[in-house]
């Protein structure tokens, strides 16, 4: 990501000051060259929440560099998670951040709001664990904690807070609605399903420790898993996402399998509304980039193979000579010295 | 061993005391499972990635954050567009977390390492990679006051990771699997922060740190003893040291009061209950007050004690009941089977000392860090297992040996006369009770140790939440100390004989078989009675 591309979206930010999406907070991954969020006065000028969110803001500051980072982080994941499909999870220069496919109720959708909250509770916990945050595990207003505190019982996983903190800085917005439309429910089932990617995949160690070091006394503890593999869970979700519709049990209203023959869909997995277009050709008003000038695979059948990647357009062909590290010598951190290998490879574009 | 109690008990006394020994069970494990919480707690630390700038030594310490913190980087891209070498890396753990402190309460602090490789196609993690780290441990009592160096050791460790996708280009990014490191060991916490700087130096020509991958992160976990278990523990303890104390006393009170000097089962009972007094003694008061870092091996000794003890107790009460004619109550003739729990304790101690022993000086020593010492351990743990089979199968055979002879004698029992078949009929019921209750005490502590390895530490139940793990350790500790308890009530010699007991001892019959001839029989039939029965038998 360049200065360039920051300021503009920058720039874009303050055009959407007024646009209503639920995953306008992502916005927050812009702003790096704003600095770190350190007073309540930035919470204000920070474009992309709305109210309720800027006072969790104020009354969370230490928190909300977090919030960005974990906005940062479900991005690249995604862009990563999508880098070979039609849809390649670009931001936009146009509102909102991920173009029109996100406010509507689509599987590209459910998928951006499941990796974006699972970045929040991912990078929250994470500030906890290195000591930034001064609530997490020890937080009383967070349950699951023993009333009596650190030295009596010590403190619950950091994950706990961090799971909490996204469900209320992120679901705000669908429960501030009342929580009533088919949409709404939608996303908060999704933001739910990508927290519970985190909860349920969290590694359990154990160390033994009794007499001799023998397993009398073990005790164990959970280690979040690396995003990578939340996200791979994520695009797993997404690849058997369940289309669902609103109905009326009672009278609560819920999100059920639009064909009925399906196995109902559980906490875990993603669900939507509305069918997503094939994103093929370049359509601002939707804010869809298009496939036309993307790279793909000549010998693949499969999505990133030129045959469907294009759309059946066609490519082009160039031969291009590239400039590749070899022989490299590393060290475990920063240090890389390489010779430069030049190669020529082919490579495929659409059309 | 004449007359114990249980022999003369009634059936309803001996219901009443089994009925108040096991309210006392059950409240043991209520104080574990209700009051005290879980018996140990983590924190997970992720590492501070900071920067020396200053390259002063005199500012040795780098501190995540507070006033004077370090210069943190978020992570290594930002340290290679900087240009900052590994060398400068200095991984940074402030423990426990803001704001909480540490407190002696935790008794001990454990941390284990982990690191976070990333896969690179072209700097892979080589076979038997070796990570070698620089760590300095600090403490200070206050937020504001120098921080005191406590250690400082350069360690190095196996780095024993797996890669459980395919090694692909796209799949660069994803994290090896690593096993956890042990880091290091603290007997106390007798500090309220805790600083740990961690450098992981690179030498190539050395060899020293090359192939270890891309590293990501460094994690610890932290682990010690919640405060409330504790507590909770040393109340136990203090409560219960007084209670076996004086039973021990009254014990030996008993027996010194008769004129014949106390056999080898009477010895034995009584030397089981000073090494429970010796497991019971509160010590660990002290180390509230003072640094002591041996608690922890102290503690390991003491229950080492204890379990010798208790494992040379059944082999003899066993031989002690063979009835059969052989000459026994002395310690010598157990050798055979007392030898194996010699060696096999031995072994352990040796191993601990080697583990906790050294820990003392360096506590970022493990032993199963290096081969010759994970095959040192291994050689201790192997030969102490094997000597623990080979104890449980002379148990065993002894057991069974038991229960031929008694089935023998049970056959032959109407056909005896009454004074010999009431004393046949004590030994076996005092055989069996013990048999009994060791069973199912040993059933319990096995059943409780599988449930709280296979469940999680705790059980919803209505509004209340039952710390199963604390559960298991006062309910187990509760057990064996009533075990020994009972033990030491139950077959104390009755009161009923003491003048009895004299003519048994000048019969100049040693045999443990012999003297356990119960008041009733001496009563009924005198001891000109006894003393036929036993020239007969050392006739046969």
């Amino acid at each position: 990501m360049s200065p360039r591309y920051f300021l503009r979206s920058l720039l874009l930010l303050i055009l959407a000051a007024f646009s209503a999406n639920a995953s306008n907070w992502l916005y927050l991954a812009k702003l790096s060259s704003v600095g770190s969020i350190s007073d309540e006065e930035t919470c204000e000028k920070l474009k992309g929440l709305i109210q309720r969110q800027v006072q969790m803001c104020k009354r969370n500051l230490e928190v909300m560099d977090s919030v960005r980072r974990g906005a940062q982080l479900a991005i690249e994941e995604c862009q990563f998670q999508f880098r070979n499909r039609r849809w390649n999870c670009s931001t936009l220069d146009s509102l909102p951040v991920f173009g029109k496919v996100v406010t509507q109720g689509t599987r590209e959708a459910a998928f951006v709001y499941a990796i974006s909250s699972a970045g929040v509770a991912f990078a929250v916990t994470r500030a906890c664990s290195s000591g930034e945050l001064d609530k997490c595990g020890c937080d009383r207003t967070v349950h699951g904690v023993s009333p009596q505190g650190f030295q009596w019982s010590g403190c619950s996983d950091n994950i706990a807070y961090g799971v909490a903190f996204s469900q209320s800085f992120v679901d705000v917005r669908e429960r501030s609605k009342g929580a009533s439309s088919s949409r709404a429910l939608m996303n908060l089932h999704n933001n739910e399903a990508g927290r519970k990617a985190i909860l349920n995949n969290m590694r359990v160690e154990c160390k033994c420790h009794g007499v001799s070091g023998s397993c009398e006394v073990k005790t164990c503890w959970k280690a979040m898993p690396p995003f990578r593999k939340v996200g791979n869970v994520l695009k797993e979700k997404f690849d058997g996402a369940t289309e669902v519709e609103q109905k009326k049990i009672g009278s609560t209203k819920v999100l059920v399998p639009k064909n009925s023959q399906f196995k109902p869909h559980t906490d875990e997995d993603l669900v939507y509304l509305d069918s997503s277009p094939d994103f093929c050709d370049h359509d601002l008003k939707n804010g869809v980039l298009g496939t036309s000038g993307r790279h793909c695979n000549k010998t693949s059948k499969a999505i990133d193979g030129c045959e469907l990647m294009c759309c059946g357009r066609g490519f082009h062909t160039d031969e291009v000579e590239v400039v590749e590290r070899c022989s490299c010598k590393f060290h475990w951190c920063c240090f890389v010295k390489c010779k430069q290998c030049h190669r020529v490879v082919e490579m495929h574009t659409c059309r | 061993m004449a007359g114990a109690i249980i022999e003369n008990m009634s059936t309803k006394k001996l219901c009443i005391v089994g009925g108040i020994l096991l309210a006392f069970q059950v409240i043991a494990f209520l104080v574990g499972g209700l009051i005290a919480p879980s018996p140990t707690s983590t924190v997970s630390y992720l590492a501070n990635k900071c920067v020396d700038v200053r390259k002063n030594p005199k500012n040795k310490w780098h501190l995540p954050w507070g006033n004077n913190p370090c210069e943190k980087i978020r992570n290594f891209d930002e340290a290679v567009s900087r240009q900052i070498e590994a060398n400068d890396i200095v991984f940074s753990i402030h423990a426990p977390h803001p704001p909480n402190e540490m407190s002696p309460w935790f008794q001990f602090m454990l941390y284990i390492l982990q690191v976070d490789v990333a896969f690179k196609l072209d700097n892979q993690i080589k076979n038997n990679a070796e990570i070698t780290f620089n760590v300095s441990l600090g403490y200070r009592d206050d937020m504001v006051s120098e921080w005191q160096g406590m250690a400082y050791a350069e360690e190095t460790r196996k780095l024993k990771c797996v890669f459980n996708y395919p090694k692909t280009k796209d799949n660069e990014g994803s994290y090896y699997e690593c096993d956890v490191l042990p880091f290091m060991e603290i007997g106390t916490v007798a500090h309220k922060f805790y600083l740990i700087n961690i450098r992981l130096p690179v030498h190539e020509k050395k060899g020293i740190n090359v192939g270890i991958g891309d590293i990501r992160d460094i994690r610890l976990v932290g682990i010690h003893q919640n405060g409330g278990f504790t507590k909770v523990w040393f109340a136990m303890k203090t409560f219960l040291t007084p209670s076996i104390f004086i039973i021990m006393v009254w014990y030996w009170r008993r027996i010194t009061m008769m004129t014949r000097a106390p056999v080898l089962l009477e010895k034995v009972i009584f030397a089981l209950g000073i090494s429970m007094t010796f497991i019971n003694i509160p010590v660990e008061w002290f180390s509230i007050g003072f640094d002591w870092t041996w608690m922890l091996l102290f503690g390991d000794i003491r229950q080492g004690i204890f379990y010798a003890m208790l494992l040379s107790f059944w082999i003899i009460f066993c031989g002690e009941h063979m009835m059969d004619q052989n000459e026994r109550n002395h310690f010598s003739s157990y050798w055979k089977q007392v030898g194996p729990i010699v060696v096999g304790s031995f072994c352990l101690f040796v191993f601990d000392m080697c583990e906790r022993g050294v820990q003392l000086k360096n506590p970022f020593y493990s032993i199963w860090t290096t081969d010759v010492g994970t095959e040192l351990a291994m050689a201790f743990i192997i030969v102490a297992g094997i000597c623990l089979c080979l104890y449980f199968l002379f148990l065993c055979f002894m057991v069974f040996q038991v229960f031929r002879n008694i089935s023998g004698k049970q056959s032959s029992l109407p056909a005896m006369s009454k004074a010999r078949r009431l004393h046949y009929e004590g030994l076996i019921f005092r055989f069996k009770f013990l048999m009994l209750i060791t069973l199912a005490c040993a059933a319990m502590t096995v059943i409780f140790f599988i449930i709280s390895q296979v469940t999680e530490g705790h059980w919803k139940w209505g509004g209340y939440t039952v710390e199963l793990n604390s559960a298991f350790f006062t309910g187990i500790y509760g057990m064996w100390n009533l075990y020994v308890f009972a033990l030491m009530f139950l077959y104390a010699p009755s009161h009923k004989n003491y003048g009895e007991d004299q003519s048994n001892g000048d019969l100049g019959v040693s045999s443990g078989e012999e003297l356990q001839l119960t008041t009733t029989i001496t009563h009924v039939d005198g001891p000109t009675e006894v003393y036929k029965l036993a020239r007969k038998e050392a006739q046969e």
